[in-house]
């Protein structure tokens, strides 16, 4: 028993970590009707952007929690306004096709200008070592990446429900037309919540500095997992993006533990069936899919 | 039957080139042995991968290694004592089979090469042997660690120069065996080179007198080890064993050292370059014990030597650089015993050559399956590094009969 | 600003062709074509030659999906891969001819993706592809898993390129090229006939509106599955070919990057222009091939640029764009005459 807990405990941890990733892919595709393959990019430039204030500027993982999802917003508002932009207006496969050019171009800039066998980055003072409460014990910091993520969806989550802001953009996820047709320029805010999309990814890039090996590939499998998440949760759905980013940190965890042979596949398997019995995913709204 | 000027311009274009050489060649008059050569020049392919993940490894400056080797073979026997020019070409096989087969039937037939060196990554590494059995013509690899190179896929024309994962686990877990680690847990990466090393490592454990209680396969690739290191601390035992490569590795390592188990048990590593050190740090990866085939700090010999690649690139030598340099090396003076670049003559010289140099300590190229057989090295990390890239304290020197074993039996040589 | 929201439909759309269907320049553009294909491995080494040609074909059944039934795959490396594994097998154990081995292994695809387009044709969009995609990992996960057979990532080493013990071409990529890009242009001249057939009206009908066609009283997901099919066989028969001529079949071809790598390739050839997937790939291969001895290191860069680019300045890709100023010109022409 004290090991299935460990297991739902560890599956809950990568969960959440999943879920704020997902986030901002499920933010950007709710709001815009764009599937940014570069997310995967965009996450693995939060984590080489922090390791490269660590190791060049002395700034810590605190403020890199800070300061690089505010220079990836930066980043995302340069690329919606320079690329994305142009092709809102065409089938969603275009600004696919073109994120998946920008990803070739983020990771070969990162290959060429900080190598290939990765950079070092160290746990922050204070979140090493592990609680351990009878035999069940996980690492501080895993339990802070998970919080840190809960709090980050949660406050995302309210601020789309109780402020204006929020309801614009949620009105204008929903239905476009109608809230045009009430005199609120949806237009307007295509670009800032883009650029918070991306510095989602961001911040889960400098979560994962910590625990991950920060390379230019790092972002080129997980995206693929992303995907899976959205699309369980159904695309579009930021409510969606956070329990099935749970959910496939909790299938994988017990995959792995019981089925380590098929732990790799078990993700698709729950994508595919999900998308077979409910096409447009958990929590979509059947007109996406 | 078969009539090569159909090919055309290729055809044109090697005749003229030929021709031209000949010409070239007439003209000097103290070429040494350069009557017998091909082209009057021997060309040495570098086929490696210059941007992906083995870039830092070997890569680029895997060239600067195989310069040197010219260089110092020149001065040791004169400019023009194998040939008038000594050529080096490369191409970048961005971790790609099917480039790396291109590149090599190119560099072969086109380029002219004479033996193509390194190649890592094993689809590409045993792509690259097909086509060198097929051409006739030479190959040293070096960068991948598959025994099917001196196996099942062994041939006249390839050699592999520094290791093998037969050799890792006979090194790493025959060692800490013996010197008291007897209970094992591994972890491995569920695809074939994950599979072999479990096998070979559990081998060698209990071959040892240990046992392991647990192998654990973890999906590839992965960046979530959280569940695994959770196993593997089942039962209690004196090491764990990663068999991860690369940046799983480095994931492994980085979540090992936030579990429970860092500082009560062991991690042996069944797979690690110095690269892989130096990206993660230092301090992350203290303690660590795992086979090294070269060090470039192991003793003054090799100081030497990685202080003049410092001064030309700037960073300290891998094994795999060492290893080109090793292989370039003695392929020169091998066509220089032959007195032709004739392949077959030139493996004629090489098989059950004996060799002390930069590289190579008590080596041998074994006759029977091409592997070249050497002392290699029980490492461990250091905890803090005296100067950048000095990371590791060789602990025991591995006898090359003790790491190499017998020759592969699945060898048939054809 | 109104547009941005909607998210209209305008893929660059096959289009019917301005030349007259048996008129002179049509038959020119015809044979120049063949002479390529005949001469391409005297300027390019024929090894890479026979790529171009088996990248042609992939990134063409690709398009015969996105460009006239409208569905991006992002999985179409299963059946190029699957093939290339399938075709490898039969000609390692049973010794034959490697054209048979290579129709083997389409035929394998072809099984293969009946199932999968059963159940994946019901999507449209973006879920089509991420289906396709989640379907294409389990393939490369079954690959990775059955060693004995693909040999896990050392891959499947060594495939013989026998050809009814005719030397020059099992010995000789020069003649290999010729038997090779025989095979490749039957699955070219497949796709075309597909698409002016009655059957790829239908097709078109049903990527322009469903509905309608639906209306009419065709199966809308009947004939999607079918090319769907047809699709894969053309990725197994242009993948079988690349096994052969490569000697080895890797988990590389079954890798959601090389499903990327065959879009990028359909993309800048030209979305629904059939031919622009040859045009695609005669300049990634040799681009790939050029790069890879320049001793330039970034080569995601200039790929990943010129993609960029293409979608953003040249949607219709490399094909699409030459056509619509050869449409200009004959349209500019005509009217020129009547006038």
């Amino acid at each position: 028993m004290s090991e299935f807990i460990q297991y739902t405990l560890q599956g809950l941890a990568a969960g959440g970590f999943y879920a704020l990733s997902a986030l901002g892919l499920a933010v950007i595709f709710g709001v815009l009707g764009v599937v940014n393959f570069s997310h995967g990019a965009c996450y693995m430039l939060g984590a080489v952007i922090s390791a490269v204030l660590l190791a060049e500027l002395h700034v810590g993982f605190w403020v890199a929690l800070l300061v690089v999802p505010i220079l990836m917003y930066g980043f995302g508002v340069l690329m919606e306004r320079l690329l994305v932009r142009w092709l809102l207006a065409l089938d969603p496969l275009y600004n696919f096709l073109l994120t998946f050019g920008l990803t070739l171009i983020l990771v070969e800039a990162v290959k060429q200008r900080y190598g290939v066998s990765g950079l070092p980055y160290e746990i922050p003072a204070g979140l090493g070592g592990q609680v351990t409460i009878g035999s069940v014990n996980l690492s501080v910091y895993a339990i802070f990446a998970c919080v840190f993520s809960v709090v980050v969806c949660v406050g995302v989550g309210l601020a789309l429900t109780r402020t204006r802001i929020g309801m614009i953009v949620r009105a204008a996820t929903e239905a476009p037309e109608r809230t045009r047709a009430l005199g609120i320029n949806v237009g307007r805010w295509v670009t800032p919540v883009f650029g918070f999309g991306i510095a989602l990814a961001g911040l889960a890039g400098v979560l994962a500095a910590p625990t991950r090996a920060i390379t230019a590939e790092m972002g080129s499998n997980f995206i693929i997992v992303l995907f899976a998440v959205v699309v369980i949760g159904g695309l579009g759905s930021i409510l969606g993006a956070v329990v099935a980013g749970f959910l496939v940190g909790l299938v994988e965890a017990y995959g792995i533990a019981y089925a380590p042979t098929y732990a790799q596949i078990v993700i698709f398997v729950l994508m595919a069936l999900v998308v077979l019995v409910r096409p447009s995913g958990l929590f979509g709204r059947e007109e996406i899919a | 039957m078969r009539s090569r000027t159909v090919q055309g311009s290729v055809a044109i274009a090697a005749t003229a080139s030929l021709a031209l050489a000949a010409c070239g060649g007439a003209g000097g008059p103290q070429s040494g042995g350069s009557s017998k050569l091909t082209d009057d020049k021997v060309v040495i392919g570098l086929l490696n991968d210059q941007s992906g993940v083995y870039k830092d490894l070997s890569g680029p400056n895997s060239k600067t290694a195989i310069e040197l080797a010219i260089e110092d073979y020149k001065a040791k026997y004169g400019d023009k004592a194998v040939a008038n020019t000594i050529e080096v070409v490369t191409a970048d096989h961005q971790n790609k089979a099917d480039i790396a087969n291109s590149k090599a039937q190119e560099m072969y037939d086109r380029q002219k090469a004479d033996i193509i060196l390194d190649v890592p990554n094993s689809a590409a590494a045993l792509a690259v042997a097909t086509q060198a059995k097929n051409k006739k013509k030479l190959y040293i690899n070096i960068g991948a660690g598959t025994t099917a190179l001196t196996g099942a896929s062994c041939n006249r024309y390839t050699f592999h120069w520094a290791y093998n994962t037969a050799v890792l686990a006979r090194g790493t877990a025959g060692t800490i065996t013996k010197e008291g680690g007897t209970s094992w847990n591994i972890v491995y990466p569920d695809y074939a080179f994950g599979q072999d090393m479990n096998k070979s490592f559990t081998k060698e454990v209990t071959g040892a007198g240990g046992s392991v209680g647990e192998s654990i396969a973890s999906p590839f690739p992965s960046d979530n080890f959280a569940t695994f290191i959770t196993k593997a601390g089942e039962g209690n035992p004196k090491v764990v064993g990663s068999m991860h490569a690369g940046g799983d590795l480095i994931n492994f390592v980085k979540q090992f050292n936030q579990s429970p188990l860092k500082g009560k048990v062991q991690l042996a590593v069944g797979l690690m370059f110095i690269t892989d050190i130096h990206s993660l740090g230092v301090d992350q990866f203290a303690g660590t014990q795992f086979t090294d085939a070269w060090y470039w700090n192991f003793d003054e010999q090799n100081k030497k030597w990685a202080d003049r690649f410092k001064q030309k690139t700037n960073t300290r030598p891998s094994f795999a650089h060492a290893a080109n340099y090793s292989a370039a090396m003695n392929y020169l003076e091998a066509v220089q015993t032959a007195g032709t670049d004739d392949a077959d003559k030139v493996v004629g010289t090489l098989e059950g050559k004996k060799i002390n140099d930069v590289f190579l300590r008590n080596g041998e190229i074994r006759k029977a399956d091409h592997a070249v057989t050497h002392d290699v090295y029980l490492a461990k990390v250091k905890s803090s590094a005296p100067e950048e890239w000095d990371y590791e304290q060789i602990v025991k020197t591995i006898p090359a009969a003790e790491a190499y074993g017998e020759a592969n039996p699945a060898c048939s040589m054809s | 600003m109104s547009e941005q929201m909607t998210g209209k439909v305008d893929v660059d759309l096959a289009q019917p062709s301005v030349l007259s269907r048996r008129g002179p320049l049509r038959y020119v553009m015809l044979l120049g074509g063949l002479a390529v294909a005949v001469l391409l491995p005297y300027w390019i080494y024929p090894p890479v030659a026979m790529d171009i040609l088996c990248w042609g074909l992939f990134a063409i059944s690709v398009d015969l999906l996105l460009g006239f039934t409208g569905l991006l795959s992002f999985g179409h490396a299963a059946f190029w891969g699957g093939s290339a594994y399938c075709t490898g097998l039969i000609a390692t154990h049973w010794g034959v001819p490697f054209p048979v081995a290579v129709l083997g292994g389409a035929v394998f695809s072809m099984v293969i993706a009946w199932p999968i387009g059963y159940l994946s044709v019901r999507r449209t969009g973006i879920y089509f592809a991420m289906v396709t995609l989640a379907f294409a990992q389990m393939l490369y996960f079954i690959a990775n898993q059955a060693r004995a057979l693909t040999g896990g990532e050392n891959g499947l080493q060594g495939i013989p390129k026998s050809f009814f013990a005719i030397e020059p071409v099992e010995t000789d990529s020069f003649y290999f090229y010729y038997v090779g890009a025989a095979l490749i242009l039957l699955g070219v001249l497949l796709a075309w006939r597909v698409v002016n057939s009655p059957f790829g009206r239908v097709l078109t009908a049903v990527r322009d509106n469903p509905a309608r066609a639906r209306a009419l009283g065709y199966d809308v997901e009947r004939y999607k599955i079918k090319a769907f099919v047809i699709s894969a066989g053309l990725a197994g028969l242009a993948g079988g070919v690349f096994a052969i001529s490569h000697q080895f079949a890797s988990l590389q071809e079954l890798m959601w990057t090389t499903s990327g790598k065959v879009v990028l390739v359909t993309v800048l050839g030209g979305i629904g222009t059939l031919w622009g997937g040859l045009a695609g790939a005669g300049v990634v291969v040799s681009l790939e091939d050029y790069l890879a001895s320049s001793g330039f290191e970034g080569i995601g860069l200039i790929t990943g640029t010129i993609f960029v680019l293409i979608v953003l300045l040249f949607r219709h890709g490399i094909w699409g764009t030459g056509r619509n100023v050869l449409r200009r010109y004959v349209l500019d022409r005509r009217r020129r005459t009547r006038d």
